[in-house]
């Protein structure tokens, strides 16, 4: 299981970003939710060893719109100040990068899910489709309304998107 | 700016804490290592090999006394409706396979019908049956209901969390029939609460004390708004922080399934990022609710409908911190100082679908005013708007279309 260690090892960080941006900025759910989906892949390393990354990908899309069906069965959580780190401090380029967190946020999850895999994982469409169960029509029409509220959302901070 | 870039941007600085590698393979191997035992003793079995894991395995029994114990209730002596029960249990195994979160590997012993009773649409029986789940070193017991000629539903109980045990059944044509587990406890339920001139609310509680039975049947309709607590006495009437009994079938079973209520979703903020904030509060809605709960302006919240999906934060002229939400069809709100300490409540008005929802704040600090993909007030808001204190009526516009709302 080398190859599995060395998958959590190298691409955990990669994959909790996605775990953040689908749990719209909730930075403990997007842990929580991750080591879950990586401790499911450790028994079925064999069989999803050839795309690992898709298929966790795929889970914590599905993981993420779970979530909130979990949220009234968990114990009562402390308040939590500053929940949602920010980025502050970098290049001038990023306007405001808690912007596009809050943004997200506030898109419905199966939205959200889709422009974080088309845009931030450069998944197809396709491919979307195939991670969040439903068609290739849904992933356009979520895209397309998805990018729209995005720019609504966004404001003044223009964001483009190939 | 591209949004990829944006996402980049936003993410930058987030890694996995220390040690996260090594939770995950040491969870991972403990889960597929259950998993392999169980696989090597059902092939073991199979083969009629006995194997030092079938052994360790076949000589730990579960000691929940219900998978022996003599059938009890007011149909005990039915030997027919017994089997009966019985045969519907184990049918509904091969019927349907093992849900997500019933991570059954074996069964391993035959069901025992432990209680039986008469309900309004026909008997009904508790049933009990030794599982191993691949979630647990220890065997488990698979415990439900047999009524209206199914398994209503089933619950797995871990040896090692006994005390988790839901041991609530609804069931019946309307859903408003239950059978309850004391599990040496008193349950006390209650419904219809009332709301007083203050605004607070009250229940009325009926209890059960744990009898040789151990088992409670009531009749509530949905609509009044059932709530079953198991503790060592009955809740005080304006008493809204006892922990519930929760099941699953309480839960929607697909992932994207609209909200009720208004149906909005998303966290909205009524006034801009303050510039010398460099994070949200972060608050917890179900903290907010809880602080609600605790001074008996919210209801308990246990069913689906209760909850909704959207919140709208504002940030008020003297500083403090606004969350509004919707409950059980009422908009409710919450005040917090800068540094996170709770401040006041809020209790609105009814949240009616299709109309904006406004929620008056305390001392002086205006008027959210919430309608979610519409431009609101004079400066086209997306979503929501604070209106400054004296405000007396806010345009929305839903779709293009100018609407006046008055304000209280």
């Amino acid at each position: 299981m080398q190859d599995f260690e060395d998958f959590v090892a190298l691409r955990s960080q990669a994959l909790l970003r996605t775990a953040y941006l689908l749990c719209g900025g909730d930075r403990g759910a997007a842990e929580d939710i991750l080591q879950d989906v990586l401790m499911s892949m450790y028994g079925k390393w064999r069989r999803i060893r050839t795309s690992p990354e898709a298929y966790a990908r795929a889970a914590l899309a599905n993981a993420a719109a779970n979530r909130w069906r979990r949220r009234s069965r968990k114990p009562e959580a402390p308040l939590e100040l500053g929940a949602v780190p920010t980025a502050r401090g970098h290049e001038q380029q990023v306007v405001d990068a808690d912007s596009v967190v809050r943004a997200l946020a506030q898109l419905p999850k199966q939205m959200r899910a889709v422009l974080v895999l088309r845009f931030f994982d450069d998944l197809s469409e396709a491919e979307t489709a195939r991670a969040l169960g439903c068609g290739i029509g849904t992933v356009k029409s979520q895209t397309s309304r998805g990018l729209s509220r995005m720019r609504e959302l966004m404001g003044e901070q223009v964001l483009t998107w190939n | 700016m591209e949004l990829k870039q944006a996402m980049e941007a936003a993410t930058s600085e987030l890694d996995v804490r220390p040690g996260f590698v090594g939770d995950v393979m040491a969870g991972g191997r403990r889960r597929h290592t259950r998993k392999l035992v169980t696989v090597t003793a059902v092939v073991a079995l199979l083969a009629g090999v006995t194997t030092g894991v079938v052994l360790t395995r076949s000589t730990e029994r579960s000691a929940d006394p219900r998978l022996t114990a003599a059938t009890t209730g007011p149909l005990a002596g039915d030997s027919e409706f017994i089997a009966t029960a019985s045969h519907l249990w184990s049918e509904a195994q091969k019927d349907e396979p093992w849900k997500r979160d019933e991570p059954v590997t074996e069964v391993s012993s035959k069901p025992n019908v432990f209680w039986t009773g008469q309900t309004p649409t026909g008997p009904a029986a508790l049933v009990a049956q030794e599982v191993w789940v691949r979630t647990s070193e220890h065997p488990a017991t698979l415990v439900g209901l047999v009524a209206d000629g199914k398994v209503v539903n089933r619950e797995i109980v871990l040896s090692e969390a006994r005390d988790r045990e839901a041991g609530l059944y609804r069931f019946g044509p309307v859903g408003d029939q239950y059978v309850v587990l004391t599990l040496g406890k008193t349950v006390s339920w209650s419904q219809n609460p009332k709301r007083g001139p203050d605004n607070r609310l009250t229940r009325t509680w009926a209890s059960a004390p744990h009898d040789e039975d151990g088992v409670v049947f009531t009749v509530v309709p949905p609509e009044e708004r059932p709530v079953f607590v198991r503790g060592d006495s009955v809740p005080q009437s304006d008493d809204f922080t006892q922990p519930t009994i929760l099941t699953g079938d309480l839960q929607p079973d697909r992932p994207f399934v609209p909200h009720p209520g208004l149906g909005w979703e998303g966290q909205f903020c009524a006034t801009a990022f303050p510039e010398q904030k460099n994070s949200w509060p972060g608050l917890k809605l179900q903290a907010v609710q809880h602080e609600l709960q605790k001074r008996a302006l919210l209801d308990y919240i246990v069913s689906w409908e209760a909850t909704t999906d959207w919140s709208v934060c504002a940030w008020l002229p003297d500083g403090r911190y606004a969350l509004m939400f919707e409950s059980l069809g009422e908009l409710y709100g919450a005040l917090y100082q800068p540094d996170g300490t709770f401040s006041a409540p809020v209790v609105g008005g009814k949240a009616v679908k299709g109309e904006p929802a406004v929620l008056s704040l305390p001392d002086g600090q205006g008027t959210i005013v919430a309608d979610a993909n519409a431009l609101v007030g004079p400066q086209e808001r997306e979503h929501a708007w604070l209106a400054p204190s004296g405000t007396k009526e806010v345009t929305v516009r839903q779709k293009g279309v100018p609407k006046v709302i008055q304000l209280p």
